[in-house]
């Protein structure tokens, strides 16, 4: 299976590359698996790196292109969010609970398949790892790489969520 | 009406498959859930109803959708089985056709795909 040709070519990664691949990923995530429509803006100048009641979803990509995704979404949110995939009501999704969890987690995941197909058009050449979720009232997230990286701002119901991508193609 | 077996590790994509077998406007009558290829297998042998067709994720633990593909074949089940998969990679999904599958989604999907997919096999 080969590479995507455009993507395969270029060796770094563009900001607008970037955001793009982030947001066409999430509107069409949210939009068919979540039935919510969020809008997004303009990418974050700087990355945010500490969350307050607070819930992160990350995948991490590993094979000819390295990196990660990740959802960073206040609990408020992702209770919605969870209620929305599951058909359930919000008062039946629990703080912590496994629901909360395995949806955001999910999320991660399809995000993660989305630009995994856009990287790799066989999926052969780029593999993903199994979704990890972080929850907390205070917590920080760090990545130990200046690789290419955007973060882009959605809003939904009137709350706001982040999806960074980080990305890097190996030599 | 028809009685569908969906086959995922994740309890929250069988909630949410289940979700849109129900918006989609399927003719079901029941929907039946195994969190891996075995659980699967058990299933059809014990549930005591006859199952229409299967949906099945690839990546389990325990046996995965390939090896339950195989294994639903051996045990001399027809039904069809759709595989879904996030990450639409084509080898395994020719693997999957070439052990028996019918067909493969790729999520995400709208209740409408799904039943534009399933609605020919029911």
């Amino acid at each position: 299976m080969s590479l995507n040709p455009d993507i395969a070519e270029s060796t770094k990664f563009s900001e607008q590359q970037l955001a793009e691949y982030v947001i066409n990923a999430t509107q069409e995530v949210f939009s068919t698996m979540v039935m919510m429509e969020p809008s997004d803006d303009f990418p974050l100048k700087d990355p945010i790196t500490h969350f307050k009641c607070s819930i992160t979803g990350m995948v991490g990509f590993a094979g000819t292109y390295s990196g990660v995704i990740s959802m960073h979404c206040p609990i408020v949110l992702a209770k919605k969010v969870t209620a929305a995939m599951l058909g359930m009501s919000e008062d039946e999704v629990a703080d912590g609970g496994e629901d909360l969890n395995d949806a955001i987690g999910e999320i991660a995941n399809m995000l993660g398949g989305s630009v995994k197909m856009i990287l790799s058009k066989g999926g052969l050449d780029v593999k993903l790892s199994i979704p990890t979720v972080i929850a907390g009232e205070d917590y920080t997230v760090n990545s130990l790489s200046d690789i290419d990286c955007v973060v882009i701002p959605f809003t939904v119901d009137n709350e706001r969520f982040l999806v960074g991508l980080t990305l890097k193609k190996e030599d | 009406m028809a009685n569908i077996l969906i086959v995922d590790d994740s309890s929250t994509m069988r909630k949410i498959i289940s979700r849109s077998l129900r918006q989609a406007g399927l003719p079901i009558d029941d929907i039946l859930e195994a969190g891996d290829g075995i659980e699967g297998i058990n299933a059809l042998q014990t549930s005591g109803k006859t199952i229409n067709l299967i949906l099945s994720d690839i990546n389990m633990p325990n046996m995965d959708g390939l090896e339950f593909v195989k294994a639903v074949r051996a045990n001399g089940y027809t039904m069809p089985i759709v595989m879904i998969t996030t990450e639409g990679g084509e080898d395994v999904i020719a693997d999957a056709l070439a052990s028996g599958a019918k067909d493969s989604i790729k999520k995400p999907f709208t209740p409408e795909q799904l039943g534009e997919k399933l609605g020919g096999l029911l």
